[in-house]
């Protein structure tokens, strides 16, 4: 059902506010940045911006309703802690009558530890799905440590960035390393994916060419490459054997060169090649950023290029980098960015809501790069908190409603493991670990149920390993035995008699609601054709394990 | 259909060249193509079963390390590097290769055999990337592999198994079906010996049928609280599966339903029962079979260990092609035998060769190809390509071309930038005529 939303309300609370009807014409990649204000009036703002942008204008534009408790509360764990809330606070998050609880259960979200956890699952599968080769996986672990550090300390997100950029040391330790790590020091590849991941811009294309749609041109890409020539990679040994990996500056021009010892190490500047003569060393490239112009000289050491960049490409008055963040964040938030894919934004491509989105990333630049203000800020807005709908056609308007979508591997073997009783923390030690590596279930669910996170949402498709693996995988099969007591579905039927109470509870283990009429139903009339009550529940948890609901988000 | 599917990758592109593969197909459901209720899947099948009347298969034979061409197809003996090896003469005159493989020799009348291999790309990873998909691995597009290329080009929709299947774990980084999505991932089989994981349901398949009509009957109770699009693909996915567990096709990879004296003709080993396994496949309807061998990595004792590993490879090698041939499979399943490149021609201290991409070999029989024949060669020393030399982009059109793909058929990137199934390159031209 979808209810058609009074537009007028929005429009009366943008009026109130003060709001230009008419966008400050900003130039690409420049911020119109105001005071800071807070967070409240920040989402309301970003409500009445949309609706002056989108809704206004479309008669089309059926705006879903603000949805329910039990909903609100599985999307908002999903999405800041990767989990699901449990049957208790279900319970009592949706008696508690206080009106500001939404704002309240926010604040508690990104307190928990497990926020970081689950954002910087989300990074290391931005930067690794990437990778060029499996070595790069050596990074994992570090890079998931260092990323749930800074996310829960909200350390802003330029200085994360700029860690990244800067990044020398052992792979095994130092999580930073992992975007160079991941190509291998490759300078073009390095440049490619700063600019994708920092920047939402996909300027790799002008690496052979001239850019076709967007402004940049080839020799742009190769001097902002030239950033990146001594940053390299070599093997590091303990008692003569190969035991891992590290990022190094190499200043040094190299004497003779080993094939597969090390990696980035060619020459100490860069060089275009010549397209007409592939086999001569191309034009000498002087580093320069192509989104201000700003440039080095060659001869730099590697330490320099990269933090200068590192300053450049963070600045405030750039633009690109506070975008790329917030078109992101809000893209896994919302279901859909304002720019798609998410990270290419380029100069000449569309945005859906231009004047909301200068409005969000002019707010984070302005307060220093405040990563849990923006999700505080985002999960605040009505346009958040609507109901879900599939991803709309490209003929109707965007933001109308929060887009459901499929929960990423890391999501999904949370949710599973709650939903079958287990204890995360006790199966997570579970498995070999090699050089600090643990190829417990998580990694093999993981290589089942992964995905590209930068990957448009609406293109992530199941597969039949997935289906195999939530059918008849040990995994949920082991577990799923109701006549002992000895796991938690037999306790649970054990504890409780009551047919209902069992068909609630695993509803709400498993979906975190209760179930409808028609479910609880089905699901007694179930018991009683079955006869065995053990085999019947067991049928149950299984059914609803294997449902569409439990691997996505509403 | 094939004139809509292509005026269809026209529309989908929108002002700014960028379009999703949904958008794509509910442009198809608004030119009135279908009664818009196809989704990709569906459409890619109309455009498969046209090309499944050719009935082409391809089984992909992968040497992980990279095989010696001095021990395998290239032997250089009176020169100082070919060491130790000998030649032997084959069932084609004028064909000599080397002594550790006296099986396949007798079967050089179906080989062709490419002495002129050449790339540039000397580390496992990257050659393991660049022989499987013609490209090398950039982090702004997931080249598809090979076997994702062929599944998704032609899916038997009658068989009821992956049409894409990996036996073994000497896979790494030899990519997956990238951007054509995890449909066109390769079905990993870790043993010959063994069931894939979690074919088998756990209860009876009474019970399991109760438990997914249970399933269906809550999916529809529930209602639309996901989108309708994510329920029907997440349905028919579960369509797909448990027909899929339940078919008795499934049987295939039970390798105790051959004829011992079958298995005893592959050799009863872990190669010889991944050549079995891949007949099996293939007789059932699967695509693409890529069974591995690995350990080629000889950087030293060279000689004795190339020994024993063509000691595996011989006779599965020799037979699946006898058993392709007797079966009448031969002459539409390509038969694809490489590694990631060569070993070099100098002799090492520890009695190894090392990474050698400039000059190695492929082999390729059946699909159409004209066997007892050798394409291009070497100098007396092996070290350069004398004759045509053969990029892996000449050898990915030639596969192709074999299996009747149009090699210049275009994917759209997920940020809408074409890509070629072959960027470049020419067929073999003496391999088809």
């Amino acid at each position: 059902m979808r209810t058609k939303y009074l537009l007028t309300t929005l429009v009366a609370f943008g009026t109130a506010l003060g709001l230009a009807t008419s966008a400050g014409a900003a130039t690409p990649g420049t911020i119109v940045s105001e005071a800071p204000q807070p967070t409240k009036s920040a989402a309301a703002q970003v409500d009445a911006l949309l609706a002056q942008e989108i809704f206004l204008n479309d008669s089309t534009a059926e705006l879903a309703p603000v949805t329910g408790d039990e909903v609100f509360l599985r999307r908002v764990s999903l999405d800041l802690v990767g989990e699901l809330p449990t049957p208790a606070e279900i319970t009592v998050f949706v008696l508690d009558p206080a009106t500001d609880k939404r704002a309240r259960l926010v604040e508690r979200l990104l307190a928990d530890s497990r926020f970081g956890r689950n954002w910087a699952r989300y990074w290391r599968d931005v930067i690794l799905y990437r990778r060029v080769e499996d070595r790069a996986l050596l990074v994992s672990q570090a890079l998931e440590s260092y990323l749930t550090d800074e996310f829960n300390k909200n350390t802003s997100w330029d200085k994360i960035a700029q860690a990244f950029v800067e990044a020398t040391g052992d792979a095994i330790q130092t999580g930073q390393t992992a975007i160079i790590l991941a190509q291998m020091a490759d300078a073009n590849d390095v440049a490619a994916e700063t600019a994708r991941i920092f920047l939402g811009i996909q300027i790799q294309c002008a690496q052979c060419h001239d850019h076709p749609t967007d402004r940049w041109k080839r020799e742009q890409f190769h001097e902002f490459a030239a950033f990146f020539p001594r940053a390299s990679v070599r093997p590091t040994f303990k008692n003569g054997q190969v035991r891992g990996v590290e990022v190094v500056s190499f200043d040094v021009e190299p004497r003779y060169r080993r094939p597969n010892m090390m990696f980035g190490r060619g020459a100490l500047e860069h060089y275009m090649p010549d397209l007409k003569d592939p086999s001569s060393k191309g034009k000498l490239m002087t580093p320069a950023f192509f989104a201000t112009g700003r440039k080095l000289k060659t001869g730099v050491p590697d330490k320099q290029r990269r933090t200068t960049l590192a300053d450049w490409m963070t600045a405030r008055e750039d633009g690109w980098f506070a975008k790329a963040f917030v078109n992101r964040i809000w893209a896994e938030l919302v279901g859909e960015g304002f720019y798609e894919p998410v990270d290419d934004m380029g100069p000449d491509r569309a945005c859906t809501a231009p004047q909301t989105m200068q409005y969000l990333a002019g707010e984070f630049a302005a307060r220093q790069y405040d990563v849990k203000w923006l999700y505080r800020t985002i999960l605040a807005t009505t346009t958040y908190q609507r109901e879900s709908r599939p991803k709309h056609n490209m003929d109707e308007p965007a933001f109308t409603a929060n887009c459901a979508q499929r929960l990423r591997g890391d999501q999904i073997f949370n949710v599973l493991s709650a939903a079958l009783g287990l204890d995360l923390q006790s199966i997570e030690g579970r498995g070999p670990q090699y050089l600090g590596m643990r190829f417990g279930p998580r990694f093999q669910f993981n290589s089942v149920f992964g995905y590209d996170p930068s990957d448009r949402r609406d293109e992530v498709t199941g597969s039949i390993p997935q289906a195999l693996a939530l059918m008849n995988g040990q995994f949920v099969n082991r577990t799923l035995v109701g006549k002992t007591s000895g796991t938690p579905l037999g306790k649970l039927l054990a504890n409780t008699k009551d047919n209902e109470a069992v068909t609630v509870e695993l509803y709400l283990r498993c979906l975190a609601r209760e179930p409808n009429n028609d479910e609880l139903k089905t699901c007694l009339e179930h018991v009683r054709t079955v006869g065995s009550r053990s085999e019947a529940f067991e049928d149950i948890l299984w059914a609803l394990v294997n449902r569409t609901e439990f691997l996505h988000r509403n | 259909m094939n004139w809509n599917l292509q005026h269809q990758v026209n529309v989908a592109l929108n002002r700014e060249g960028v379009i999703g593969r949904r958008d794509f197909v509910r442009g198809i459901s608004a030119a009135a193509l279908a009664a818009g209720s196809l989704n990709w899947t569906d459409v890619v099948s109309l455009r498969a079963d046209e090309l499944r009347r050719e009935g082409m298969a391809c089984i992909l034979l992968w040497m992980q390390g990279g095989p010696s061409q001095f021990e395998t197809l290239d032997p250089k003996p009176g020169h100082s590097n070919g060491g130790e090896t000998k030649a032997i003469s084959t069932s084609v005159s004028g064909i000599k290769i080397s002594d550790n493989l006296p099986k396949l020799a007798a079967q050089a009348d179906r080989l062709a055999i490419v002495r002129s291999m050449t790339t540039k790309e000397g580390n496992h990873q990257r050659a393991t990337y660049l022989l499987h998909t013609s490209y090398v691995p950039t982090a702004s597009v997931h080249y598809p592999t090979l076997g994702s290329v062929v599944s998704q080009q032609f899916k038997n929709s009658a068989c009821e198994l992956p049409s894409f299947v990996r036996i073994g774990r000497n896979f790494a980084n030899a990519s997956n079906g990238g951007l054509l999505g995890t449909e066109y991932d390769a079905f990993v089989v870790q043993s010959a010996e063994r069931m894939p994981d979690n074919v088998s349901p756990t209860t009876s398949t009474e019970r399991y049928q109760r438990r997914l009509d249970l399933l269906g009957r809550l999916e529809t109770a529930g209602g639309a609280s996901t989108g309708s699009g994510q329920a029907h693909d997440h349905q028919k996915l579960y369509e797909h599966a448990s027909r899929m567990v339940l078919s008795p096709q499934m049987q295939a990879f039970d390798l105790s339903k051959e004829p011992d004296k079958v298995r005893e003709a592959y050799g009863k080993t872990e190669f010889g029962n991944a050549c079995l396994l891949a007949r099996r496949l293939v007789e059932a309807g699967v695509t693409f079979v890529e069974a591995s061998l690995g350990n080629w990595d000889t950087h030293d004792r060279n000689f004795e260990r190339v020994r024993t590993l063509c000691g595996q490879l011989d006779q599965p090698f020799a037979h699946l092609l006898t058993d392709l041939e007797q079966r009448g499979m031969l002459e539409r399943t390509l038969v694809v035998w490489m590694g990631e490149f060569g070993r070099t021609p100098k002799i090492n201290l520890r009695g190894g060769r090392d990474h050698y991409p400039r000059a190695f070999n492929v082999a390729l029989a059946g699909g159409g190809v004209r066997g007892g024949q050798v394409i291009g060669g070497t100098d007396a020393g092996g070290e350069n390509v004398t004759g045509e030399p053969i990029t892996e982009k000449d050898l990915f059109q030639s596969v192709y071309k074999s299996l009747k793909i149009d090699a210049r058929h275009e994917f759209m990137s997920p940020i809408g930038r074409p890509i070629k199934i072959v960027d470049g390159g020419q067929p073999i031209a003496s391999l088809f005529s």
